[in-house]
């Protein structure tokens, strides 16, 4: 192996990403007084948060009554009874002081008459428990993720925190008593290898929505955190729960928010119908995303897809008229304009449910604090490591999230995490030396990925990825077909170590980079289609044909999965949390799930 | 003096032609190509013959397939695909703009040629070197700056006064409208160039912001404002369809306000 | 930017901060090339009106009051603009330190040069009519 020279960085805390969640935990560490500083691979405004367009949920009650309760409520239902109730109390009470400290921070929402933050509709958020339909999206247009992103990298430069930018995160150092101690990564400017030490770190990677092979997720969205942990020996929990939006556009998968819906869109199949209404008779369009994804899947399978082959569904926005298009949804018409050549004031936008976000990820605790199984502690604590965003699974979405938490799951737990570090750590606390064997491995793999001279392009291999969990991980799913794909996603797991790496250079080796990723990308596959094949009910996102219906009493837990080297995966269970944290709020029972 | 010669090693020369047999829609992409490994030899350009059958619509989708199936050196940055996150901002066949919203189609007949960011120093091939982009807008303190103290729910803001941050607030900082302007590639040293000043502007008429004046200050000087002189190359290059130019122009009106 | 500068990124960005001025310079361009327009136009009209006549009834044409007074203010702001004007040209293509300054001075050196003369000339016709 090759001897690399290896910088070294000591920090308080280290962020890994600057997404919406990595850049509100790096900041807020700042501002506690922390020496923080923050790694990612991509320039802070270009992670993937930027694309969010409908807005964040808050029960401000600027149009209308709300109650951060019934907030919980839906979460809860949204979820499906996956969700751990007490972080889902926890979200839905924080979220209305963060949305005002956002508006503090100059994030430019949508205003009302009266000078407030304006609300729209979105899917599954309601009144009264179900009653009524509720106005909580707090929304900038249809930009609000584009809006927040940029305002929480310009509070990060006001509060002069520290940025390594395009730097790789390559692995998690731990020493031997299992406290997580630093990260390694490669800095994809020079390609030299940094060390950074800290008494924590943070991990707000995001999703690994491209383990798919059409997804509305950025091609950066590669699951680089949840790879870490893996790789580091710990479980990962409910990845059988992926999201599909019900409207990215047919073809080019580029995001069409549920906002549009939240305005008065609505879905038609061939025959012009609206079929939402036969799906979800109350809250129809705005019914939550898992029902429409499935419903419009249904009406394809049935032969009442649109389109030249019958295979996707109409979003109709014209009756809305141009004005409150250009005022509220201006982003929406200039991508249906580019991607699908739509003038959307004229015609619908063709549309199919496409993948969009991981319910599940690195399980936490409320505080962000990254949570195992061990022994019969169900919620025991990895020190020293976090993770927030959507790279972790609190879990607050259960097995489906509502359209407008996921923003909010990013500030909320962003502070929390910058929150509970305060209280934990001490600032300059002297960090004990690392066992000499520990980065190792670490090493070992880098190297040997650096030098990779198989026969199969990185390219090849996640291309064959993400075919496989398109067709044997989609909407609905069977046994037989999942089956059938742990058998493939297995045999493209292994086939990696045949993978060939073209680039030599060091600098800016985008070739090393989108292998590294890869690996990442294949090991999470795998624990996807996996959890999917062992889980034998019907629950939100995870939709089972031969399971069609929900089942409590063997169910109602969630699946940590463990993926080693070779690509087996093992598995254990947490139990649901079902109990909240004050009593201003009571348990929601498990009952069925009608929208 | 200013410099009307190219600096060694920066005259750009052909380079390796990879064909494409037996392709039923062939398009030629000729693309910068530098590494820095090779810090002695000259960048080149390299062609590439894409069959446009099976690719997709953007320019983006054909570097993606080069980099997938012909030659996975070529390096370039690129993330969101949709046109939000500015990273894979370039220039095609001669105007700075994001290869994941270009269409091919829409490029005249010919080969399409693409380079780097111009008057950008190159760290490699398609990637340029936005440090001093960035820190220019570090430089303006993008953030509210207030000295009252916050209410307990949101400031009050009215749609009017919302409005104003239209055409502001959608800036992506992709750089495209900077280095199309040769006032910026003359002077970006000093000079805050169209994307900074846009941003800056969008602080200034924020209703909520309180700190006007010195921001004002802050820009009044010779190189960091006023070497615009509205070539307007900036508002017809945004990929975004935004006008920096006319937010300059409202930086000067304001300057002037308050002197008179 | 050389291997050798170890400056912050911010450091080089902030340079030496805002001059606190600029808005004169720029207004005085635009105020002088509104005159210019005006004034050029009249100008124009003037020596188009002294040709085929003959040279005494020219002279008595400059030295009118009105007349001597808009052409001094022409050459002074003639003078003025383009002073401006190639200040800014300098600024912004030449950047050796020296000689930006040095050229800056020659320019404006010129300019009062020019405008004294034109100025002096016309006082000359008037005050010898």
């Amino acid at each position: 192996m090759e001897s690399y020279k290896i910088e070294q960085h000591k920090f308080d805390v280290i962020v890994v990403g600057a997404g919406g969640a990595g850049l509100r935990a790096t900041f807020g560490l700042a501002e506690k007084g922390l020496k923080v500083a923050c790694v990612t691979k991509v320039f802070p405004t270009r992670s993937h948060t930027v694309a969010a367009q409908g807005g964040i949920a808050a029960a401000l009650g600027n149009m209308g009554e709300d109650d951060w309760r019934f907030h919980f409520y839906d979460t809860v239902k949204g979820g499906d009874w996956l969700g751990d109730q007490d972080a889902i109390e926890y979200m839905c009470r924080e979220a209305i002081p963060s949305i005002y400290e956002l508006d503090h921070y100059g994030v430019p929402f949508s205003r009302t008459g009266e000078g407030r933050i304006y609300q729209r509709p979105f899917g599954g958020m309601t009144t009264h428990y179900g009653k009524g339909t509720a106005q909580r999206t707090c929304a900038a247009a249809d930009r609000t993720g584009h809006a927040m992103l940029h305002t929480l990298y310009q509070q990060a430069l006001a509060h002069d925190a520290s940025f390594f930018v395009e730097y790789f995160a390559i692995d998690l150092i731990f020493d031997d008593e299992g406290s997580c101690r630093g990260v390694l990564a490669l800095d994809m400017s020079e390609g030299g290898l940094h060390l950074f030490r800290a008494q924590a770190v943070v991990l707000a990677t995001g999703g690994y929505g491209r383990a798919y092979f059409s997804a509305t997720s950025a091609h950066t969205c590669t699951g680089d955190g949840g790879g870490m942990v893996l790789r580091a020996g710990l479980a990962l929990q409910d990845l059988e729960f992926v999201q599909f939006h019900p409207t990215g556009i047919y073809g080019a998968g580029c995001l069409i928010t549920e906002g549009v819906r939240g305005e008065g869109g609505y879905l038609t199949n061939a025959d012009g119908e609206r079929f939402m209404e036969r799906y979800a008779p109350s809250a129809k369009d705005l019914a939550s995303r898992d029902v429409v994804s499935r419903a419009i899947t249904i009406e394809i399978r049935e032969g009442r897809g649109v389109g030249e082959h019958k295979d996707h569904a109409f979003l109709n926005l014209m009756h809305l008229g141009p004005e409150v298009i250009h005022e509220r949804l201006p982003g929406i018409a200039e991508s249906a304009r580019i991607f699908a050549g739509v003038d959307v004031t004229r015609e619908p936008i063709p549309i199919l449910p496409t993948v969009h976000y991981n319910m599940g990820g690195i399980p936490t605790n409320y505080h962000g604090e990254v949570v195992q199984k061990k022994g019969n502690d169900v919620d025991a604590v990895v020190p020293g490591l976090f993770a927030i965003g959507e790279a972790a699974c609190v879990s607050v979405h259960g097995g489906n999230r509502l359209g407008s938490n996921s923003l909010l799951d990013l500030v909320v737990f962003g502070r929390a995490v910058a929150n509970r570090c305060a209280e934990l750590i001490k600032p300059g606390m002297t960090q004990r030396d690392l066992p000499s064997h520990a980065l190792d491995k670490a090493l070992e793999r880098f190297d040997g990925l650096r030098h990779a001279d198989g026969e199969l392009p990185t390219a090849k291999i996640r291309l064959d990825m993400q075919r496989i969990m398109q067709s044997d991980a989609a909407v609905f799913r069977t046994g037989g077909t999942l089956k059938e794909g742990c058998a493939r996603i297995d045999a493209a797991h292994a086939s990696f170590k045949d993978v060939h790496v073209s680039d030599r250079s060091l600098v800016w080796n985008s070739d090393l980079i989108e292998t590294l990723e890869l690996a990442n990308l294949l090991d999470q596959a795998v624990g996807t289609m996996y959890s999917a094949e062992q889980r034998t009910e019907s629950r939100g996102a995870h939709a089972r044909e031969d399971f069609p219906e929900r089942d409590d009493a063997l169910w109602m837990q969630h699946t940590l999965v463990k993926v080693d080297e070779q690509g087996t995966p093992s598995f254990d269970y947490r139990p649901v949390h079902m109990f909240t944290l004050t009593d201003e709020v009571e348990v929601v029972p498990p009952k069925k799930r009608v929208y | 003096m200013a410099e009307f010669s190219l600096p060694k090693n920066s005259r750009v020369r052909q380079g390796r032609h990879f064909p494409a047999l037996d392709a039923k829609k062939p398009r030629t992409f000729r693309v910068y190509r530098w590494n820095p490994d090779d810090a002695q030899s000259n960048p080149r350009i390299d062609s590439y013959e894409v069959d446009l059958t099976g690719c997709g619509p953007m320019v983006l989708d054909a570097l993606l397939k080069i980099k997938n199936e012909i030659d996975p050196t070529l390096t370039l940055r690129r993330s969101c695909r949709e046109g939000i996150c500015g990273s894979c901002a370039m220039n095609i066949d001669g105007t700075n703009t994001l290869a994941c919203i270009c269409a091919i189609d829409k490029i005249a007949t010919g080969d399409v040629k693409i380079y780097p960011l111009p008057h950008m120093p190159v760290v490699k091939d398609l990637v340029p070197d936005l440090t001093h982009f960035y820190a220019q807008f570090a430089s303006i303190k993008p953030w509210l700056r207030t000295q009252s103290t916050a209410p307990d729910t949101e400031r009050l803001q009215s749609p009017e006064d919302r409005k104003k941050l239209d055409g502001l607030y959608e800036c992506i900082l992709c750089a495209c409208c900077s280095t199309s302007c040769p006032s910026y590639w003359w002077n970006g040293d000093r000079y805050l160039g169209p994307a900074i000043l846009l941003q800056a502007y969008r602080w200034i008429v924020d209703s909520r912001d309180e700190d006007t004046g010195a921001r004002l200050d802050d820009l009044e000087d010779p190189f960091k404002l006023y070497r615009c002189h509205t070539i307007m190359n900036c508002a017809r290059t945004c990929p975004k369809g935004l006008n920096p130019a006319r937010a300059i122009a409202e930086i000067k009106k304001l300057m002037m306000a308050r002197r008179f | 930017m050389s291997a050798q500068d170890f400056r912050h990124p911010l450091k080089r960005a902030r340079g030496l901060g805002s001059a606190q001025s600029g808005l004169g310079y720029w207004w005085s361009q635009r105020v002088t090339a509104a005159v210019l327009v005006v004034l050029g136009l009249w100008f124009v009209a003037m020596v188009l009106s002294l040709l085929h006549i003959d040279f005494a009834t020219a002279r008595a044409m400059v030295a009118k009051p009105w007349n001597a007074l808009f052409l001094i203010l022409f050459v002074v702001t003639a003078f003025w603009h383009v002073t401006l004007g190639l200040h800014v040209v300098i600024e912004d293509y030449v950047h050796t330190r020296w000689r930006e300054v040095v050229l800056r001075m020659v320019v404006t050196f010129l300019a009062v040069l020019g405008a004294l003369a034109g100025v002096l000339a016309v006082l000359r016709i008037v005050l010898r009519a």
